[in-house]
């Protein structure tokens, strides 16, 4: 039934294909503009000046559109992002030549676009913090990179640096003594964060199509189980965890777990159909826990499966 | 059927052979464009290895010290790093192999990518962490009397695998494939419960979970579309035994008998599995408009079957019944449909302004039910046994629908301004909640937002981002409700030598609800300084003063009377980093680092964390560097001294590289 509707939005998209437009190719100068618009005229006219660029731009990822005929930029990449180049190669004037670095954010980001729009990387682009909060593509790709492991850092202590270098705050965090091992090289930014963008929240990575990303490596507490802790599911791991880093063991929220439990567990019980809406989840009926006694200061003493338990509703095994 | 779809999927093909011909220029330069990017003077290697030998001193708690940093001594492979260029590319263009932390570090990771051009990408990716957790303030009800039980410690392992393979087939459809194992498994010491009483008992614990995946990219100029069907399957087995006397937490008579628990025998045998499926979709239709959605859908599931056999002294609170022995059986299913949507687009209607809409939809039903039955043995009595139906629910629906409008008043200036609106419900069995009846909870919020992006110079730029929520409903007492949150963030290149950044970011929530008062403020202030004074020099530094305060009611449980839970955590954070390049010999320069971070926090569990560290290397020839490291972590909470440590470690070694 499902690979039905699979079939079925492929056919509905199916028209859009058919109205795919050559590749962008460079428009033909005309003769009249021809003394004043610049020309396109190759990137091996760049190459005596910016030798430096022109060479490790011969081992970067984007070499190919410099050699893919279907881009339309065959020996023209350096001016797929430059814009026309004759005017620049004449004067050697800087002012006479598109430089994506110096532009707006977002014009930059079209720049890269054209090319990058339509893939899978991008889907959640336009809901993203850093588009809306217009963070560059250059700001994390460098786009003339040497080397086969692309234009981004790849090796964790790399991702991490470079995500620290906005994100400071978030970075003192994992100096905290219990959190994820990100200083210690075992995890980078990535592994939790898309930064294109993400359907969930903080731009988390989602696994197995739409669950929250700290399952890929904690599956052993997805559930889905037979009595569930809401919180989890409804705020996810976060309403009780500071996955950066906290103070507090198990980088827990408060510094003692009763009252992370209490926070919430403090509603008056409510009789079935008494009030319509009551104002939270959570309700609790008395309990004869006495928390001046140690038994009753850490709730998960006894309440141990508190991620969901398979057999017990109040989460005892 | 079959047919249909067989030509539907022949379909992308025939079209990418004729895009691929249109695209063709009519006369193309005699250039190669296949030829060799890398010079045959290179060489086929390339790379570093990172030889080591660790030396640990420590003091104070070593359990809280493997718990938080658990570096060990001896011998350590600390990093590979390699490139392989085949220049007569046959089974691979070029191979990476990155590999950190071998050879009993608890942090271990192997990343390999290989590809060809044309034909495949492909990574994988391995990391197994050891986690140590054993910290005796944490969940020891005993510990007021000297006596430290250990509870709720473990030690495991996790070990994840991750395979991905892209094919290039075409330019337009990129099939892939991939699997990934997550499994965990270790010992630890858990508590069974039983009326009035918990007894640390020994466990063991074992889970894997399987993920394969594959689908299909179709990337066309103007739309892209990705199809992907998976599946995991889950294995979890958990047991907790233990066969000796144990008296538990509460040692105390009850009703004059001592309760103990001589043997327990208890086991979890969970199976799982999920199916899911993801539709994604861009398009830019028009070169003013951008689209893009997303379908996804998952239905985990899981069986589990358990049993438990414990003999001893043991008691039922509400009969106040002593007996001696107890079997549970118990089986149970559960699933989760899980259904989430999104659709979101932009357009721009003039150059100056961009509108981004976002909607999307997260629907997820958890039904679960079973049967657990339990028997009381109970001396010179028969069996009391009671069955008890397992059944529950959980149903969350949450929508999310936000517009923002982006003006570029200035080629410098950006402003934004946007709503979003959430709602939702969400139902639960009332599992805490006396009787069969169901709690349900709304989810009303509307959200201004606003933001600016400043970018004065190059060397000069500030970014704005604000949101005011007003919530007439959520699901918990401390959800966002009433919240402002803001960020702020200046980058100011001074000179050439000298960077600064600075931000700030606040988050500001008010529950007035009677009963809940919640009020919560967090604030964060960070300044960053990059600073090369010289070719020799450079210099970074960081430091973060974080606050944060809560204030909520809650409800003593004993007796419902109102109570006020405080927290506190003040903190300040500093790292620096100083480099230096020593006076060197034939192009050989010694380098020598030193710079570490603290953390100082006071409030609801002051704690100091210092972690310092200095580093040298000294290249000994062409392709060969001594290095040496040496860190120090010191750790101290004020209200558990006993839980500090103190650790020298340090580390020596040589990398060589080509």
């Amino acid at each position: 039934m499902f690979s039905n509707r699979l079939a079925a939005l492929a056919l509905l998209c199916w028209p859009l294909g058919a109205q795919t437009p050559a590749p962008v190719t460079p428009v033909p100068v005309a003769p009249a503009q021809a003394a004043t618009a610049p020309s396109y005229v190759g990137s091996e006219t760049c190459q005596p000046c910016h030798e430096d660029i022109y060479n490790a731009f011969q081992k970067s990822p984007h070499k190919l559109v410099d050699t893919q005929k279907r881009r339309g930029w065959e020996a023209k990449a350096c001016e797929s992002c430059h814009g026309p180049g004759s005017k620049h190669a004449g004067s050697g004037d800087k002012a006479d030549i598109v430089n994506p670095a110096r532009l707006a954010p977002a014009e930059a980001d079209r720049d890269c676009l054209k090319c990058h729009l339509n893939q899978p990387t991008h889907i959640g682009r336009i809901q993203s913090g850093h588009a809306r909060n217009e963070v560059s593509c250059t700001a994390c790709h460098s786009v003339h990179r040497n080397g086969p492991n692309g234009l981004v850092a790849r090796k964790i202590a790399a991702v991490n640096e470079l995500c620290a270098s906005c994100h400071t705050a978030v970075w003192a965090e994992f100096q905290r003594p219990y959190k994820h091992r990100l200083p210690e090289g075992a995890m980078s930014c990535v592994d939790c964060h898309n930064p294109h963008g993400s359907i969930l929240r903080a731009s988390a990575q989602a696994y197995a199509a739409n669950e929250p990303g700290c399952f890929k490596c904690h599956g052993n507490l997805r559930g889905p189980f037979t009595f569930e802790h809401a919180p989890v599911r409804l705020e996810g791991c976060a309403a009780c965890h500071e996955p950066h880093g906290s103070a507090n063991p198990r980088m827990l929220a408060r510094a003692e777990v009763r009252y992370l439990c209490l926070e919430c567990h403090a509603n008056l019980p409510t009789a079935p159909g008494a009030i319509k809406n009551p104002p939270a989840l959570g309700g609790v009926p008395p309990a004869f826990h006495d928390l001046f006694s140690p038994q009753f200061q850490n709730c998960t003493v006894c309440h141990m499966k508190v991620h969901g338990s398979y057999v017990n509703q109040d989460l005892l095994r | 059927m079959k047919l249909a779809l067989a030509l539907l999927a022949a379909m992308p093909l025939l079209a990418q052979t004729a895009a691929q011909q249109a695209a063709q220029p009519p006369a193309a330069p005699a250039s190669d464009p296949a030829a060799s990017p890398t010079p045959s003077a290179e060489p086929w290697i390339t790379g570093s290895i990172d030889l080591g030998y660790r030396f640990t001193s420590t003091g104070g708690d070593n359990d809280v010290y493997r718990s938080v940093v658990n570096l060990g001594q001896g011998p350590r492979l600390l990093g590979l790093d390699f490139t392989i260029v085949d220049p007569k590319k046959r089974l691979f263009d070029h191979l990476d192999v990155r590999a950190n932390n071998w050879g009993g570090d608890p942090y271990n990771t192997l990343h390999l990518n290989a590809s060809k051009k044309g034909m495949y990408d492909f990574n994988f990716d391995y990391r197994d962490i050891a986690y140590f957790n054993l910290l005796p303030s944490f969940a020891d009800p005993l510990l007021g009397t000297g006596l430290v039980l250990d509870e709720d410690s473990y030690f495991s392992r996790r070990r994840m695998s991750d395979f991905q393979l892209d094919l290039f087939p075409g330019h337009r459809i990129i099939p892939y494939l991939a699997y990934g194992r997550d499994s965990g498994q270790g010992t630890g010491i858990t508590t069974f419960e039983s009326d009035v009483n918990q007894y640390p008992v020994a466990a063991h614990m074992f889970d894997k979970t399987d993920n394969y995946r594959g689908g299909v990219r179709l990337e066309f100029n103007r739309w892209h579309i990705t199809l992907e069907q998976g599946g995991t399957t889950l294995r979890d087995d958990q047991q907790a035994y233990d066969s000796t006397v144990n008296y538990g937490n509460n040692y105390q008579p009850y009703f004059g008998q001592t309760l103990d628990l001589n043997n327990l025998a208890q086991s979890y045998g969970i199976r799982g599995s999920s199916i899911y499926s993801r539709g994604l979709f861009t398009a830019n239709p028009f070169s003013w408009l951008d689209v893009s959605g997303q379908f996804l859908y998952s239905i985990p599931n899981t069986s589990v079957n358990y049993t438990q056999l414990d003999s001893g002294n043991l008691v039922l609170q509400q009969a106040i019944l002593f007996y001696t022995g107890e079997q549970a059986l118990g089986f149970a299913v559960g699933k989760q449909p899980h259904t989430t949507g999104s659709l979101g687009f932009e357009l721009r209607p003039v150059k100056r302004v961009r509108v981004i809409e976002s909607w999307m939809t997260d629907r997820m039903h958890t039904s679960a039910a079973g049967l657990f039955t339990d028997m009381i043995l109970q001396p010179l009595s028969a069996v009391q046994t009671t069955p008890t139906t397992l059944d529950s629910l959980l149903a969350v629906n949450y929508n999310q629908e936000q517009v923002d409008v982006l003006l570029d008043v200035t080629h410098k200036l950006t402003l934004r301004g946007g709503y979003r609106y959430v709602w939702g419900d969400a139902q639960t069995g009332a599992a805490l909640v006396a009787g069969p009846g169901q709690e349900s909870s709304e989810l009303r919020q509307q959200v201004g937002l606003a933001g600016a992006n400043f970018r004065a110079t190059q060397k000069l730029s500030l970014n704005v981002d604000f949101e005011d929520a007003s919530t007439s409903h959520a699901y918990f007492r401390t959800s966002l409700y009433n919240y402002q949150k803001m960020r702020a963030r200046a980058r100011y290149q001074i000179a050439s030598t000298l960077a600064l950044q600075a931000s700030f970011s606040l988050l500001n929530n008010q529950n007035p609800t009677p009963g809940i008062n919640y009020n919560f403020l967090s604030r964060q202030n960070s300044l960053s300084a990059a600073w090369t004074p010289s070719k020799r020099v450079s210099i970074l530094g960081e430091y973060t003063r974080s606050t944060m305060r809560s204030n909520i009611n809650y409800l003593d449980p004993e007796f419902l009377t109102p109570e006020l839970s405080l927290y506190r955590d003040n903190a300040h954070n500093a790292s620096a980093l100083v480099d230096l390049a020593l006076p060197g010999y034939a192009k050989l320069v010694p380098r020598l680092s030193f710079g570490g971070s603290l953390f100082i926090s006071s409030g609801s569990r002051p704690t100091t964390y210092y972690q310092p560290l200095a580093r040298l290397s000294i290249p000994l020839h062409k392709g060969l560097v001594w290095k040496s490291e040496y860190r120090y972590y010191g750790y101290d909470e004020t209200f558990y001294a006993y839980e500090g440590f103190r650790a020298h470690l340090l580390q020596t070694g040589v990398t060589i590289s080509r």
